[in-house]
């Protein structure tokens, strides 16, 4: 599809996923861990105005209500839990990275590159809302979430992470499966919000036991 | 009775967090037992046709009866003798005995439902759950076991989230936009179904939810979740939870067969099969946990199983599914046993552990003959189902790849005999007395050794022909 055949509808939604992906890949320069959390706030939000355009443009109710709820608490107070969580155990937490920015971008390109490989391979859209670079992009986005867990031995960074990638799924679930994604959604919304209080009760066993959140100390269990 | 089973657990996960442990942990026991009891009576039903359930839903739903109704035994055991916190305390036995329940629970609604997103939650759920008790101990060990646990677990559920959502993509053309993803749907359709988003459901849903079924290369979590959880945990885990993961997968995989024929299903199979095998059989060979040497154990069996769903034939497929309750078994007499000679002991350090049987007479033998049963040996059930799935193998024409798994066992079996024989062979060690009377941990031990004897004696007729009809939904010829 050319871009000069893009409906309005389509260019939103296509500009949407692009943002999520490009906010996504600003990651791995963060070096703070609040600036992370303030990446999964804007995504939450990019997410949230995805599933109000489908259900706009669909006249879907419960994607509406569903982008409602996504905004205030992916968006809102599940940002400022993690916040808050980051401030108990360090007023300032730095992150290292296992390899630098450049080195992490080109790795995260690839990994994009064979999710773009493997979706224009499927005829999926028969009259979907978006174009077909919506699976490209969730599964760029699952890719680039796993990326940067492993890039990143620090406990909220890697909660961050799992969060990104679940916007991913979020995403997914909304452009390729119109159909599915309230019952989904709202049960996305809920394990969101229990693993975060499961990862949360993980950070506070860690920071209580190393005094720090960095994973570098797990590596007892080899072998 | 489908009810009971989903509501017997979770009533005993609520009453165990409010009354004390002396009295739930007799609760879980019972609760255990009463929810075996209805999974016996709902696959006999299912065996003479009288349930909704279909064979497959009803052969996966035997290692929960099994897995569940010892574990609620020798739990009465484990939370009095095995220190679960620091100091045993109270709350700690308590959540011990709560999310044990509640985890037994998610692990029974799997093999009940048959609709793919739903399925997907249900795992999901179990894995929040299975990290909560891995964290329970409190040892830097379960704490790094608990994180990665859950990181890897559900990096590998949202690839298979995906898998469900192209799946549902590759429907929306025969049922519409809307429809609800049952998988009977895909299989009354499955020839109209978009055979390309059909193969990368497949693709998504095997790696997705083989992470779950600690298959290689996405394996890494389970051998520390299996190692440093509480006992019953891991025979939980490795009982049930990776049968369940498995479960999802065969349901993608009969809706492939159906689709396109078994080729593609089988050859990604015959790779996780073998690289699990391989690494399992291997890494079996340099252990020093004796939990971690199951753990490692159930990797090599995942990778038997799956070698027997990639011959395709029926014996070996059947053998495969055969393979998976004698595994739920088998694994959970032998972690039963490593549990109690780690205890008196004092150490999961192999080399820290000998004369198991001197010591305990009844657990160290139990232990030994698990071993040996792991192992493949006779007349176990785990060696009727190798061989069901080696003769399978070998009958199909695919005779160098089953000489390649038979390789791979024999290394296997290597690793396992010289382990277990070396717990529990020897004196009685200088300073420790002879003896145990602990009648939860014995009796449970006990009752698992007749089922892990009994299916390699005989297969009662029930069974097979659940087994007959199961191995048919796979094929996707139901």
């Amino acid at each position: 599809m050319t871009l000069h055949q893009l409906t309005v509808p389509e260019a939103f939604a296509g500009t949407i996923a692009m943002l999520l992906l490009v906010v996504q890949l600003t990651l791995f320069r963060s070096v703070v861990i609040s600036e992370f959390i303030r990446v999964y706030a804007v995504q939450a939000w990019l997410v949230a105005a995805i599933c109000l355009g489908v259900g706009v443009t669909e006249h879907g109710w419960d994607l509406i209500v569903l982008a409602a709820l996504t905004l205030l608490f992916k968006g809102i107070l599940l940002p400022r839990y993690m916040q808050s969580l980051a401030r108990g155990i360090s007023a300032r937490i730095e992150l290292p990275a296992r390899i630098n920015v450049l080195l992490s971008l080109l790795i995260a390109g690839a990994l994009i590159g064979v999710s773009i490989l493997v979706s224009v391979q499927l005829p999926l859209h028969q009259g979907a809302f978006l174009p077909k670079a919506d699976l490209a992009t969730a599964l760029s986005m699952v890719f680039v979430g796993f990326l940067v867990a492993i890039l990143r031995p620090n406990a909220l960074a890697q909660v961050v992470a799992f969060l990104t990638l679940e916007d991913g799924l979020f995403f997914g679930t909304i452009t390729l499966a119109p159909g599915l994604p309230f019952i989904i959604g709202i049960l996305l919304l809920i394990d969101v919000l229990v693993a975060v209080v499961v990862f949360a009760v993980l950070v506070r066993a860690l920071v209580d036991q190393q005094s720090a959140a960095s994973v570098t100390v797990f590596q007892r269990l080899q072998g | 009775m489908r009810v009971a089973i989903i509501a017997i657990p979770i009533i005993a996960a609520g009453l165990s967090l409010v009354l004390p442990s002396r009295i739930t942990r007799v609760l879980t026991a019972i609760a255990g037992v009463a929810t075996a009891g209805c999974i016996l009576g709902i696959v006999t039903a299912t065996a003479e046709g009288h349930t909704v359930l279909d064979a497959l839903s009803a052969l996966f739903l035997i290692p929960v009866g099994i897995v569940y109704g010892t574990v609620g035994i020798y739990s009465t055991w484990y939370v009095r003798a095995e220190s679960i916190g620091a100091d045993g305390d109270e709350r700690y036995r308590r959540e011990f005995l709560a999310l044990t329940n509640a985890f037994a629970c998610a692990e029974a609604v799997i093999p009940l439902l048959t609709n793919m997103a739903g399925l997907w939650v249900a795992l999901e759920v179990t894995t929040i759950l299975a990290a909560l008790l891995v964290r329970l101990q409190g040892t830097e060990a379960s704490l790094e076991a608990a994180w990665k646990y859950i990181l890897i677990a559900s990096c590998g559920l949202a690839l298979g989230l995906i898998g469900v959502v192209v799946l549902y993509a590759s429907g929306t053309a025969v049922f519409g936009s809307h429809y609800a993803p049952e998988w009977s749907n895909y299989i009354a359709m499955a020839g109209k179904l978009n055979g390309d988003a059909l193969r990368l459901a497949f693709l998504l849903a095997l790696i997705g939810f083989g992470t779950k079924m600690g298959l290689a290369p996405m394996h890494t979590w389970l051998p520390d979740a299996h190692g440093a959880g509480p006992t019953p945990t891991s025979a939980m885990l490795s009982g049930v939870l990776l049968s369940d993961a498995l479960y999802v997968i065969t349901r993608f995989a009969s809706i492939a067969n159906a689709a396109f024929g078994p080729t593609m299903t089988q050859r990604l199979f015959f790779i996780v099969g073998l690289l699990s095998l391989f690494i399992g059989a291997f890494f079996l060979l340099q252990q020093r946990d004796i939990k971690r040497m199951l753990a490692y154990s159930s990797i090599e069996h995942m990778g038997i199983v799956a070698c027997g769903l990639a011959f395709g034939v029926h014996l070996a497929v059947a053998g495969a599914l055969l393979h998976v309750i004698n595994h739920a078994a088998t694994k959970t007499l032998a972690f039963f046993g490593a549990g109690r000679l780690a205890a008196r002991f004092g150490t999961r350090e192999i080399a820290g552990i000998t004369g198991g049987v001197a010591v305990m007479p009844v657990s160290g033998t139990l232990f030994a003959l698990a071993g040996l049963a792991l192992a493949g040996m006779p007349p176990f059930g785990t060696f009727r189902s190798e061989i069901m799935v080696l003769t399978g193998g070998f009958s199909a024409g695919g005779w160098p790849i089953a000489a390649v798994v038979l390789g791979l066992l024999l290394v296997a079996f290597t690793g396992l005999v010289r382990w277990t024989m070396g717990v529990t062979a020897g004196y009685l060690p200088e300073g420790m007395s002879r003896g145990e009377r602990d009648l939860g941990a014995i009796g449970s031990m006990l009752l698992t050794f007749i089922v892990v004897l009994g299916l390699g004696l005989f297969v009662p007729a029930h069974l097979s022909a659940l087994l007959e009809r199961a191995s048919e939904i796979i094929g996707g010829r139901s």
